[in-house]
């Protein structure tokens, strides 16, 4: 059953309020790979990653994305997490008054249901989370807190990938995971990324900058820019844009319409 | 809440949430008698809206009769966004879920104090009265 995909995404086109964003993206992605996009600020990389999640706002113009075989985009945002699609957010969200614990227990839940697992009970749960915390060096006493609020921007990074581990996705796309981490920070995060690595899963890293994938070694490389996939590579695609700039790339490519 | 003796604290805490039209104020006064000397009020309205069209309103009265006294007030006033619901929807959580875990856990600092078995009604109570206003 290897290399069975998870994600093909087949001419993407998609914009906001009538200005295009994507132009016609290819994509596949098979199980037990880890795909980096890398692309300059504007280029429509959190835009791929808010769209294969479900977020409103965007029009689909055309094109297709199959996740394990069926429409993504006729699914519900929680009926894609329930299917293992997970998004670490760029940002992610404060929910004041919401205690981390039962918010994650409560998603869990969703998930193993709609697997037709059993519910986990608040003890066994607990101790999953204790072990899984581990992985990524937080304090315990996050689980007490609400979800996100006043954590530090480092705490909040972890937190996702943390949420990450207790979910155990199919599909993790990661959106500039590596966005406002200092260097131990960044280890310890990319660390829990690669334990989460698996033949079954896969995950899909979208970055600036090449240093995350030092740590997080990508199968492959998309350079995303303008709304185009303009090159894919392996990890030494990476090495060339960190030394030589996006520019290089863009001057390279002859500008196709 | 009228304070006559010395040395006396209060506290209020108002949690009022707003959805649809719906539109929510808080009135109240704090009174301390020239008697109540070095007394004390702390009082809180937080306000939870749901959705556009609505609105929190905050009145605080307060009257103070001698100089030794201290009263404080806050207010807030915070919007379920649509941010909030999102990140819900992509842990696996459907809206009305989300709404609800967000309103419980602004309500909760008022059920903890309430006996139990109030605090299970309330909570049932919000979950239907809530129920279709978002989305």
């Amino acid at each position: 059953m290897s290399n069975q995909p998870i994600l093909e995404i087949k001419d993407l086109n998609a914009g906001v309020e009538r200005k295009q964003i994507l132009k016609g993206i290819d994509l596949t992605i098979n199980e037990g790979e880890v795909h980096a996009i890398m692309g300059p600020n504007g280029s429509g990389k959190s835009t791929l990653a808010a769209i294969l999640a479900g977020r409103e706002g965007y029009d689909i113009t055309a094109g297709q994305v199959l996740y394990d075989g069926q429409d993504l985009l006729e699914l519900d945002p929680e009926e894609r997490a329930r299917e293992g699609l997970f998004l670490a957010f760029q940002y992610p969200v404060e929910i004041p008054g919401v205690n981390s614990t039962y918010f994650l227990q409560a998603a869990l839940n969703e998930i193993r249901k709609h697997k037709g697992q059993p519910e986990l009970d608040a003890a066994d749960f607990l101790s999953l989370v204790k072990d899984k915390i581990k992985l990524l060096e937080l304090k315990e006493d996050l689980l007490r807190r609400s979800v996100n609020e006043g954590f530090s921007g480092g705490e909040k990074k972890r937190n996702e990938i943390f949420q990450m581990a207790v979910l155990e996705p199919r599909l993790a796309v990661l959106d500039e995971t590596d966005s406002g981490l200092d260097i131990d920070a960044l280890k310890i995060v990319s660390h829990g990324v690669n334990k989460l690595r698996r033949d079954d899963n896969a995950q899909l890293v979208i970055t600036h900058y090449q240093r995350l994938l030092n740590y997080i070694v990508p199968d492959f490389v998309h350079v995303l820019v303008d709304g185009r996939i303009v090159r894919t590579g392996d990890k030494q695609l990476a090495l060339d844009l960190e030394e030589k700039g996006y520019d290089w790339i863009v001057k390279e490519e002859p500008v196709a319409v | 809440m009228v304070h006559v003796g010395k040395n006396t604290k209060s506290t209020i805490v108002s949690k009022g949430i707003s959805a649809g039209h719906g539109q929510n104020s808080y009135r109240g006064l704090v009174k301390i008698q020239k008697s109540a000397t070095n007394a004390r009020n702390f009082s809180q309205c937080d306000s939870l809206l749901l959705g556009n069209k609505c609105g929190a309103h905050t009145f605080p009265y307060i009257e103070v009769k001698n100089t030794s006294s201290q009263v404080e007030h806050e207010a807030s006033t915070s919007k379920i966004g649509e941010d909030q619901i999102f990140y819900c929807n992509q842990r696996g959580l459907a809206t009305q879920d989300a709404v609800n875990m967000i309103v419980n856990g602004f309500c909760k600092e008022v059920f903890r104090e309430l006996p139990m078995e109030f605090a299970v009604e309330a909570q049932k109570l919000l979950g239907v009265s809530l129920e279709g206003s978002v989305g």
